[in-house]
């Protein structure tokens, strides 16, 4: 009887279990056709690109793909990114401040005080953070990874676990674009992996080429051709050692010979007719920028080549992007994929004014390296560009990568395709690295974990979906008084509506707190501290709330980067040089006995 | 005379075993230096085997000859500095390989001091 009675129980539990399996089934029935809706997202990523080295930000450089898409959709003209590589890229791919992400900074930096303190003081992305590809691949995407990762490079650390199936990746700073040979005597060799496991590049490698080619082939081969991808493209260019096919160089040949100051003022005009920047930007002329005509022409046509390098890296970057474009237009993925496209930081001033030099040239001669003109750009040579064209690439805006100016954080953003209702649209909004992965989940219809993922605490994402602003909703998505900090190396930025609050450290830096409106004032040309002195100090609150909020460690004493990037580098040359040292006096012992012997008259 | 080439031996000998040395610790400090890149497996056991045989056999022949006073010592170090310059000359020739004349101009340099090494500093 009892059997009876719990019968119904057992009926009406096992009608929920069925009606629940039944939901299941629809819910993944729905997403299953949803699969045809949802889009592809291709996530591009520039290294080191100037705020105006693109054609549609301003520049002469050729980058018809580029345009292109932006044609399609909307330009960022206000849009800033960190002010040096990896944690420009944690933010990227995680919505969460690089500090809390645990990459403060590029690890070649750090000082071992530093790493010793804090473990979110490593440069590698911590396991408190999710990125979008792992969400992304929850959510049946299929995840591909091709290009600079600079992350980490432990089993744990490589992008294959953290979200993409399919990767290639170059693990360091950077690396030649020809060859698998490391840019930096940091390295050991240049660290490649293909999905996790150490990887040989092709006889026939040229940087930009091959990842467009890896990533193609990644789309192609993937047996669940029904599901959406995600693909993440972080190239090489414009990172030094700058490289670039010689078709491409000779688009440039003489094109620079006006000099640095010229094409900075040309890039300001063409910005402003574009409507990228205000009509009549003041703009600084940096204490690093050269006099151009104090040169000689020999000089002068040498500087220009190594312009004309860089340019042909940009164009061979833009013209293997359209290479992509082509192969998904061919299989008919293109209507449905939405493009991002932007930089990690502004333009790299770090080349020397002039390579040649015998100071200047021991790095690249100690790498095997030729900075002669000739081959410039080829494989065996070290393009880089000098601190007074890497201002003209970041017009018209103050200093470079590694600064927390405008040129070292305003960057070019284009957001197109699939789902982008504005087209051929600038929008003047402020909006922040960490924007990017929400802008993704959200087109991707995919919602970001709150303080909890896979059974563990991550940290929240606290940028803001762009796709108001990409369909046209709004104005912008941060309120005049929503504040977001940035710290690199002591050098700190608040922005707040218009206003940014921000102190450069040396050398360029003086140390000093200024205020800005970098919506009048791009240029960061005239300091509002003193005639807005209320703003001034409600930002420099504000900062400090960013300092604690965000675990924001205190420099070492007597820190400096590149005093830092130094030490690291004689640490690690010196750190086997005991080792050499010893075993040769080992040799050598022998024949200092049989020396002492013979003079004794012993042999 | 002799004291000044004893000098010049025993620097390009350690020099020689210093090089070798380091192809055994750190290859990837020293072979930029030589215009290679690291490879990997075999390719990178011949690398670091070839590499530094090479050298420790230079420095220890070297050092050899100028401790032991004997001439024979020095003919390992000839041969060896003398055909890798003409090899590196071959390859400029007849393989597209770079006229490395700052890598063959010492070798040559030295394998001539080791000639005059091998006829004065020697008793047998």
């Amino acid at each position: 009887m009892k059997f009876l009675a719990v019968f119904p129980l057992l009926a009406v539990s096992s009608a929920v279990v069925l009606a629940t399996e039944d939901m299941t089934s629809a819910v993944l029935s729905s997403l299953a056709l949803d699969d045809s809706r949802r889009p592809n997202i291709v996530l591009i990523l520039a290294d080191d690109l100037g705020f105006t080295d693109l054609a549609s930000y301003g520049s002469e450089i050729q980058t018809p793909s580029l345009d292109a898409l932006a044609a399609q959709g909307v330009r960022f003209s206000n849009y800033h990114s960190a002010a040096n590589c990896a944690p420009a890229r944690a933010m990227l791919l995680t919505g969460v401040d690089s500090h809390l992400a645990g990459v403060p900074n590029i690890p070649e930096l750090l000082a071992p005080e530093q790493r010793a303190a804090a473990t979110h003081y490593r440069g590698v992305l911590g396991h408190n953070v999710v990125t979008v590809a792992t969400l992304l691949e929850g959510a049946g995407y299929r995840t591909y990874m091709a290009g600079k990762w600079h992350l980490g490079m432990a089993p744990e650390q490589r992008p294959i676990a953290r979200g993409f199936q399919r990767t290639v990746a170059m693990m360091d700073s950077g690396a030649d674009n020809w060859e698998q040979r490391p840019y930096l005597p940091l390295y050991d060799r240049a660290n490649w992996f293909a999905d996790g496991e150490r990887f040989n590049l092709p006889e026939d490698f040229y940087s930009s080429e091959f990842l467009v080619d890896k990533m193609m082939a990644f789309i192609d081969a993937d047996a669940r051709q029904g599901a959406p991808f995600f693909a993440y493209l972080p190239f090489m260019a414009v990172h030094m050692p700058v490289q670039a096919p010689q078709e491409f160089i000779d688009h440039y040949e003489g094109a620079y010979l006006q000099g640095w100051d010229r094409l900075r003022k040309q890039r300001r005009e063409r910005a402003a007719a574009l409507g990228i920047i205000p009509d009549d930007v003041a703009m600084v002329r940096m204490a690093t920028t050269d006099d151009w005509d104090a040169l000689s022409p020999d000089d002068k046509a040498y500087q220009a080549k190594r312009m004309a390098v860089y340019a042909g890296m940009v164009e061979a970057m833009d013209a293997h992007i359209g290479r992509l474009i082509e192969f998904l237009k061919a299989r008919g993925d293109y209507d449905n994929t939405l493009f991002i496209f932007t930089s990690d930081n502004g333009s790299e001033a770090s080349g020397p004014a002039d390579p040649r030099g015998f100071v200047a040239g021991i790095g690249t001669r100690r790498m095997g390296y030729s900075v002669a003109m000739d081959g410039l750009g080829l494989k065996g040579s070290f393009g880089t560009i000098s601190p007074s064209f890497a201002s003209a690439s970041a017009s018209p805006l103050a200093f470079y990568k590694f600064y927390a100016g405008e040129g070292g954080m305003r960057v070019p953003l284009i957001i197109a395709g699939a789902g982008v209702a504005a087209k051929d649209t600038i929008t003047p909004a402020f909006a922040w690295v960490t924007d990017i992965a929400p802008t993704i989940l959200s087109y991707a219809g995919v919602s970001a974990p709150a303080s909890r993922y896979a059974g563990r605490e991550v940290e929240p994402i606290t940028g803001r979906s762009l796709r108001p602003l990409a369909a046209s909703e709004v104005g912008s998505v941060y309120g005049a008084n929503d504040a977001v900090g940035y710290e690199l190396t002591g050098h700190g930025v608040l922005f707040q509506g218009d206003y940014k609050l921000v102190v450069n450290q040396g050398p360029l830096g003086d140390g000093q707190w200024r205020l800005f409106n970098i919506a009048e004032d791009p240029g960061e040309m005239i300091d509002l501290a003193a005639t807005e002195p209320q703003q001034f100090q409600t930002m420099l609150n504000g900062y400090q709330s960013y300092i604690l909020q965000n675990k924001v460690m205190p420099l070492p004493a007597g820190y400096t980067q590149m005093g830092q990037l130094l030490r690291n580098v004689v640490r690690k040359e010196l750190g086997d040089m005991p080792l050499v040292l010893l075993f040769t006096a080992l040799l050598l012992l022998p024949f200092a006995v049989i020396y002492k012997l013979n003079r004794k008259g012993s042999l | 005379m002799n004291r000044i080439l004893s000098v010049l031996v025993l620097l390009s000998g350690v020099l020689f075993l210093f090089t070798g040395v380091q192809w055994l610790v750190v290859p990837a400090d020293v072979a930029p230096q030589f215009g290679l890149t690291l490879d990997g497996g075999r390719g990178l056991s011949s690398q670091i085997g070839d590499m530094s045989g090479f050298f420790l056999t230079l420095g220890l022949c070297a050092l050899l000859g100028l401790t032991l006073k004997q001439r024979v010592w020095y003919y390992p170090a000839i041969l060896l500095l003398s055909l890798t310059a003409l090899g590196r000359c071959l390859a400029w020739l007849v393989h597209d390989a770079a006229f490395a004349v700052d890598l063959i101009a010492p070798e040559v340099l030295i394998s001539i001091l080791y000639g005059f090494a091998a006829r004065r500093l020697t008793d047998k």
